[in-house]
């Protein structure tokens, strides 16, 4: 036993040693280069020698290739990402979520889409107009739009879209965005389980006179697959129950994105993970989704606008040193930067340069709950965020990841201007505190810090806590839940915490969806109780001035307003951080970049093959 | 035996179903429900969450319906989400079967697919064996040969080589086997074999080639290796002691046949009883494994399910679990008759 036992444990081991690292480096499987011969050299240099060896040769073989640059890299032009989580759904009125979205704007276009300076410029829609009063919008679409599969894109497709999204059976998460469209709240808020069918179908007779598909000469146009196939049906008219000269941004999102009825129908629920139904008109197709694994797409030739120039094809790994990992050995073009390889990347001659920080779309707060004491005291709010040191947060929390903000648009964003109200201030954060109702520290009642018990997030609040106690002497309660409780209780007024960090992210760049949409009576900011009354009055008015110099006047009355108030602490801007080869040319960078660098436009990027290392 | 097998058998029923009520119980006692996402995104408002709550069930009453109850309508009383999750009720207005005729549920999260096509289904023209439970099925197998292959004979060696340089190397292994986390032994092994060595790439881009089977093996049987390890160690002292093994070398046996035939046999009995619920465990998935390679298992589901409240898919996943254990025992148990003579299934 003793001999044979030992004997075959060590070959158990030599064979699965052997088994590893016997096989070379894997190679990509499909290898499309315009020049074979180079690549066979390159290929037999590897394979030779012992795995040691096979790394020197390696490097040897990458310098060679730098030097010559004759040679192109033996690789096929593929742009590879990670985006991080797996999306739970791929549907144009149902996703909400930013990896969802990625997916969506590469296989769709709305009848707008933004530009790489975030303006609204024209997508599948070649023109729009509003009436005088901003009550009816018309946009005309292109002629000849195509489908990737070379079918006919009309108006006709649009109207589908909308109304389905406004569908009451539909139920997306976004369905509230287009409730401007006459007839929509209504709609969408009938109750299934007690409405008759008729009166069901009246609602949704009125929504269909709103969204409104017509042809050349002013009439609808034709019903079910005959409207599918009009070539004339270019023209959809809006009606909105008051004036939103905001709307034309609006149709730029991914609610209106323009998913085949026919194909809906016939993959039921499940449609959208399967390609052969997922026909878009937008720059990409969806060549397959491999859940968890990958997803591919193509360039599509039948897209009116500038074509694609490579193939994209994301991965889902959630793990960031992982991700991290692949990245530094070549099997990821682009990734998201962590804040903990932060260092590391920065230490890093190469790393350093390859990594793109920049201004992201959210802006986050502390919010205090308006009506739970003592935040219902403006001296005691406008005392906690004077009591902020913004700079040191950046610098030492977030490890530079994030600009400091005292207002609530972000930089980037039309609306944005910069404030320097409630800012970093301990002298007069204390004599705030002496200055309201309750006088003096010892006499505030508790206070508790909620937050979604993370590592970050620890680390997060227990800093704020600690600059509240260094400043103002008060001791503040650290109260963390679980996250997915912790979205619940801050979701409704009467369960919001007293005190928790929140964020906004636009979704689409108008000041209109960080002011009105969030911070009107009745809006998100109800969760903390905020209403003002002359706040709601000057967004009111702003959203329905057509002129847009006034309104952007009026808009930013508002945002003053909303800073005088000091409802909330202001904190910081978030940043996009992405690292990325350099062998990837032509990104555009916007706020708005959902999921990865240059996702915004992703038609100008291109892979300059010479750069890459062969192997 | 037939008895023994067909009441183990008729065991299972009422075991799954208190395993049920545990479940639906601790589910429903968490706040928040799955319509709550992320806090920096867009909440629903309340007309969509009615809206969804009415299309995936939850307005239903959890357990029984009293109050339709009190008017007469016995079908009704049990039309609760717990009934119509596990026997039947109606779903969109019509009466569908549950659990019990292998109808999981709808996703609250992966909205349209059911919980059997995310988990039980292949993708579009692969084999049943491609599905989520079908990976996670061939890692924990492939993870079980691994710790049982090099276990036991480690444990083995070590104990017949007792307190000799192998001996300390096995339990070296087994001690940092049972320490190390797998998170940490998986980043390890991941920067030494595809970062360093370029042997395998960090992401696997098909889980085709065996290749890269090999690193989720070996981080996943690692632990269990090191256990199997020990207990063969301490198994075999054990029997190495006893009375029989003395005079079965005072017969005049070999000493190949003395281990093979009456020690092996005696100390693997321990090893079994491990191995069972051992298998139910990997096969279960790991969620740290799934994450770190991005292998498409069904470990992940089940985490997330929890944080999201994705109802259906926690309910679904745990009592599939509760079987793989069961049956995994039940298996174990007859696997005893066979090791030992003396153990009768009664």
């Amino acid at each position: 036993m003793k001999k044979s036992a030992l004997f075959a444990i060590i070959a158990v081991f030599v064979a699965l040693v052997v088994v590893a690292c016997g096989t070379p480096a894997a190679p990509p499987a499909v290898v499309q280069t315009s020049a074979p011969v180079i690549q066979t050299q390159i290929v037999e240099k590897v394979q030779t020698g012992a795995p040691v060896v096979q790394t020197q040769v390696v490097e040897k073989v990458q310098t060679v290739v730098v030097e010559a640059t004759a040679a192109p890299a033996a690789k096929e032009k593929v742009l590879r990402i990670n985006l991080g989580s797996y999306p739970d759904i791929v549907d144009p009125q149902k996703s909400s979520f930013v990896n969802e979205i990625a997916h969506l704007n590469l296989i769709y276009e709305g009848l707008t889409k933004f530009n790489e300076k975030l303006e609204t410029v024209p997508g599948a829609a070649e023109s729009w107009k509003y009436n005088d009063k901003a009550t009816e919008l018309t946009f005309q679409l292109r002629p000849g739009l195509k489908y990737s599969d070379g079918s006919l894109l009309n108006a006709a497709r649009y109207k589908y879209s909308l109304m389905r999204n406004i569908d009451p059976h539909t139920a997306g998460e976004y369905a509230a965005i287009t409730d401007e469209i006459a007839g929509a709240p209504e709609w969408r808020g009938a109750d299934l389980s007690t409405i008759s069918d008729e009166d069901l179908a009246k609602l949704q007779a009125t929504v269909s006179e709103s969204v409104a598909a017509l042809d050349a000469s002013g009439q609808p146009c034709k019903e079910g697959a005959d409207g599918y196939a009009q070539e004339d049906c270019l023209t959809l008219k809006l009606t909105l129950s008051r004036p939103a000269p905001y709307f034309h941004t609006i149709m730029g999102i991914w609610v209106s994105y323009p998913a085949k009825q026919e194909n809906i129908e016939a993959g039921g629920d499940i449609w959208w993970t399967s390609p052969k139904y997922q026909i878009g008109n937008g720059p990409f197709i969806l060549k397959n989704m491999e859940p968890f694994v990958r997803a591919r797409f193509e360039p599509n030739a039948n897209y009116w606008g500038d074509k694609a120039k490579v193939p994209i094809e994301y991965a889902y790994i959630t793990d960031s040193a992982v991700a991290f990992q692949a990245y530094k050995n070549n099997e990821f073009d682009i990734i998201g930067l962590a804040a903990e390889d932060l260092e590391t990347v920065k230490a890093d001659a190469t790393l350093s340069k390859e990594a793109n920080i920049y201004p992201g779309s959210c802006t986050f707060a502390v919010m205090f709950h308006q009506k739970k004491e003592p935040f219902t005291d403006q001296k005691v709010r406008e005392a906690f965020a004077m009591a902020l040191d913004r700079d040191g947060w950046v610098k030492d929390v977030l490890r530079g990841l994030g600009a400091p903000t005292l207002t609530w648009i972000p930089p980037g964003y039309p609306g944005y201007k910069a404030s320097d109200s409630w800012g970093f201030d301990p002298d007069a954060a204390k004599k705030a505190i002496a200055d309201s109702t309750y006088g003096s520290v010892d006499k505030l009642p508790e206070i508790t810090d909620t937050f979604s018990d993370t590592p970050r997030n620890r680390t997060r609040n227990e800093w704020l806590v600690s600059k509240w106690k260094e400043v103002l002497g008060v001791d503040v309660k650290l109260n963390p839940v679980e996250s997915t409780t912790y979205t619940a209780l801050t979701k409704d007024q009467a369960t919001a915490p007293q005190m928790f960090i929140l964020g906004w992210c636009a979704d689409y760049p108008d000041q209109q969806n960080w002011l009105s949409v969030y911070w009107k009576t009745g809006g998100f900011g109800e969760r903390i109780a905020y209403s003002n009354p002359d706040f709601d009055k000057l967004v009111d008015e702003a959203d329905q001035t057509v002129d847009p110099a006034k309104r952007a006047d009026l808009y930013q009355q508002a945002q003053d307003l909303l800073i005088k108030g000091a409802p909330v602490a202001f904190m910081w801007n978030n940043v996009n951080s992405y690292l990325v080869k350099p062998w990837v040319t032509g990104l555009q960078l916007t706020p708005q970049d959902a999921g990865w660098a240059g996702a915004q436009v992703p038609t100008s990027i291109d892979i300059d093959a010479s750069k890459m290392p062969s192997q | 035996m037939a008895r023994f097998l067909i009441r183990r058998l008729l065991w299972l029923i009422p075991v799954m179903f208190v395993v049920a009520i545990i479940t639906f119980v601790l589910m429903h006692m968490a706040p928040g429900g799955p319509f709550d996402k992320d806090p920096s995104q867009r909440q629903v408002d309340a007309v969509t969450q009615k809206a969804l709550n009415a299309q995936f069930g939850l307005d239903k009453e959890e357990w029984l319906d009293f109050a339709a109850l009190s008017k007469g309508d016995i079908v009704g009383f049990f039309d609760t989400q717990f009934f119509t999750y596990m026997i039947g009720g109606t779903v969109k207005g019509q009466w569908r079967c549950g659990f019990i005729c292998g109808n999981l549920g709808l996703s609250f999260r992966q909205r349209g697919l059911t919980v059997q096509d995310i988990v039980l289904k292949p993708p579009e023209g692969k084999a049943p064996w491609d599905s989520k439970a079908g990976y996670s099925l061939r890692l924990g197998l492939l993870a079980l040969f691994f710790a049982m292959l090099i276990g036991v004979p480690l444990g083995v060696v070590s104990a017949l080589r007792q307190n000799t340089p192998v001996d300390y190397a096995s339990l070296f292994i087994a001690t940092s086997g049972v320490t190390v986390p797998n998170f940490v032994f998986g980043i390890f092994l991941i920067i030494i074999f595809a970062v360093f060595l370029h042997a395998v790439p960090v992401v696997p881009t098909s889980w085709d080639s065996p290749l890269v089977w090999i690193l989720p093996t070996i981080v996943l049987g690692f632990g269990l290796l090191a256990q199997t390890a020990r207990l063969t160690r301490a198994s075999m002292l054990e029997v190495m002691r006893q009375d029989y093994i003395r005079t079965a070398r005072a017969k005049g046996l070999g000493e190949r046949v003395v281990v093979w035939r009456h020690m092996l046999k005696n100390a693997l009995i321990p090893v079994v009883t491990i191995m069972g619920p051992a298998l139910a465990g990997l096969i279960t998935g790991s969620f740290i494994i799934e994450t770190m390679f991005a292998f498409p298992g069904w470990g992940r589901q089940f985490v997330t399910a929890i944080q999201q409240r994705d109802y259906s898919m926690i309910l679904a996943t745990t009592l599939i679990f509760a079987l793989l254990i069961q049956i995994a025992n039940m298996t174990v148990d007859l696997i005893y008759t066979f090791l030992d003579p003396r153990i009768k299934v009664n």
